[in-house]
């Protein structure tokens, strides 16, 4: 395959004597829209947070584009800016505008001048609908903005791949669509995107495959139509009967 | 309390220099202590094991004896150590300097901990090195935690270098010393150093507690 981008190989993770990962192998490619569900503490943050080494995978390989990202002289932070992500908890830079957080880590790691950076970042902006609010400061926003914020952050350093774990679980139900739109607008213009989502109709709608992750594993994956229809797992089957 | 006026009267220049010798000694002691203290507090925070171990010993130590010893020590010790001369002023202050450089690393170590695990996250994930994520995003967010322990540390230390009179250098305990020497009027003498050093921490707190107000507001 020439065109995968994401590729692990019996990935494992363990927080001491805790196994969370029991050994994942999959392959993501180039613009691939994939949904990642499952019971809580099945490993899914876990998953999303070892391809980006935000956690240190225990075992087992991750590869971006071919490269071997557990390899101990990879430069992180580098790598880092090819791959975004978008937290639960927003996370935006509280001490920092709007604008400053979009720009900050362009000029300070990509080397754009501050204007460019400026015009580009006001561009996103506008595109999630946020440009008038360029700059305040970010606790002046409401979650559904903060986390619009978050993702326009992200996408400044032009990564190739982005990852999402649940970006609407911490949001009041009427700012949950604002942010779904702006995601399912990025899946749409070919952005390859990995989500950890509790929204099943939103993953059932974006997704080209979809992974059901439970006590470590990838117990099912497929396309959502099968995995919402029929799925085969016992696991998939009684996980799907309680949350839909 | 004539007497008490009396004294304010005739010896009031060597009450105004002990003052300003307090105040410049915790000045000298906070500031000097503050850099070398995020030294240590960065030692404290480095993934090597060696200068981890470095710094937290150097901490413990510190913080494990007396004060009045550890004076003691610097002031004896020193001299001997250094090629060049050190008055015995500047002894002290080294050694107040340390003192206060263990407590303070502490402080800050505490104040970047509580910075939201979050954010440091996000700072990794959009690829900042891990310098700028101090620099830009962890820092500026920390130092909220920091200056409020920060000038409660100065407060302590404007009693803390009180100890600094056995050696005489100059601070508003001497001053009470030797005027009590020249007039054996001790408990008046005591009673002004006393009611400076009152008033001096009741401003400072009282600013401190402004300064706080006005960091919460920025939130
Ligand atoms: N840093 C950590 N230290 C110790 N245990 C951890 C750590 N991070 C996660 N875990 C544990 O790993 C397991 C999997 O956590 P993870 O967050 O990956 O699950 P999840 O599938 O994302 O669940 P949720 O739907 O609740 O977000 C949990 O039991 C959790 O307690
Ligand atoms: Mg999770």
């Amino acid at each position: 395959m020439t065109d995968e981008i994401i590729r692990t190989e019996n990935l494992k993770k363990s927080f001491g004597d805790l196994e969370v990962l029991k050994g994942i192998s999959t392959t993501i490619r180039q613009g691939e829209v994939v949904s990642i569900i499952g019971p809580s503490g099945g490993g899914k943050s876990t998953f999303l947070r070892c391809l980006n080494l935000l956690e240190q995978p225990t075992e087992g390989k991750v590869y971006f584009k071919g490269q071997d990202i557990t390899d101990k002289k990879l430069n992180t932070s580098k790598f880092r800016q090819r791959m975004g992500m978008v937290f639960q908890n927003f996370n935006v830079f509280p001490n920092m505008t709007v604008l400053d957080n979009v720009t900050l880590a362009p000029i300070l790691e990509k080397k754009v001048p501050k204007a460019q950076a400026r015009e580009e970042a006001l561009a996103l902006l506008r595109r999630v609908g946020l440009e008038e609010k360029a700059n305040e400061y970010p606790r002046k926003l409401s979650g559904g903005q903060k986390q619009r914020l978050a993702i326009v952050r992200a996408l400044a350093m032009q990564p190739e791949v982005m990852l999402f774990d649940e970006p609407t679980s911490a949001l009041d139900p009427e700012m949950v669509k604002e942010v779904l739109n702006v995601i399912m607008e990025l899946t749409r213009s070919g952005m390859t995107c990995l989500i950890v989502t509790h929204e099943m109709g939103f993953a059932r709608e974006v997704s080209d495959r979809v992974l059901f992750i439970c006590d470590g594993v990838i117990k099912e994956e497929g396309s959502p139509d099968q995995i919402f229809t029929c799925p085969h797992d016992p696991s998939t089957i009684k996980f799907l009967s309680m949350v839909l | 309390m004539e007497k008490i006026i009396g004294l304010l009267d005739k010896y009031y220049m060597v009450y105004l220099q002990g003052l300003w010798g307090t105040l410049w000694i915790s000045a000298v002691t906070v500031l000097c202590g503050t850099l070398l203290g995020l030294l240590i507090a960065a030692l404290r925070m480095s993934r090597s094991k060696l200068l981890n171990s470095f710094a937290g010993a150097y901490i413990e130590v510190l913080r494990g004896t007396p004060i009045l010893l550890q004076l003691y020590f610097f002031w004896i010790g020193l001299p001997k150590l250094l090629p060049f001369e050190l008055s015995d002023t500047m002894c002290i202050v080294v050694a107040l300097v340390i003192n206060a450089s263990a407590y303070i690393s502490e402080i800050i170590r505490a104040g970047i901990n509580a910075v939201d695990k979050g954010q440091w996250e996000a700072a990794r994930s959009v690829g900042l090195s891990e310098i700028h994520m101090m620099t830009h995003v962890i820092m500026p967010q920390a130092v909220k935690n920091i200056l409020p322990a920060l000038c409660n540390e100065f407060i302590t230390t404007v009693k803390g270098t009180s100890l600094a009179s056995v050696f005489f250098v100059g601070e508003l305990m001497t001053s009470y010393k030797s005027v009590q020497a020249a007039t054996f009027l001790a408990l008046q003498s005591l009673t002004i150093v006393g009611v400076i050093y009152f008033l001096l921490n009741f401003i400072l707190s009282r600013l401190l507690r402004v300064l706080e107000r006005r960091l919460t507001a920025s939130d």
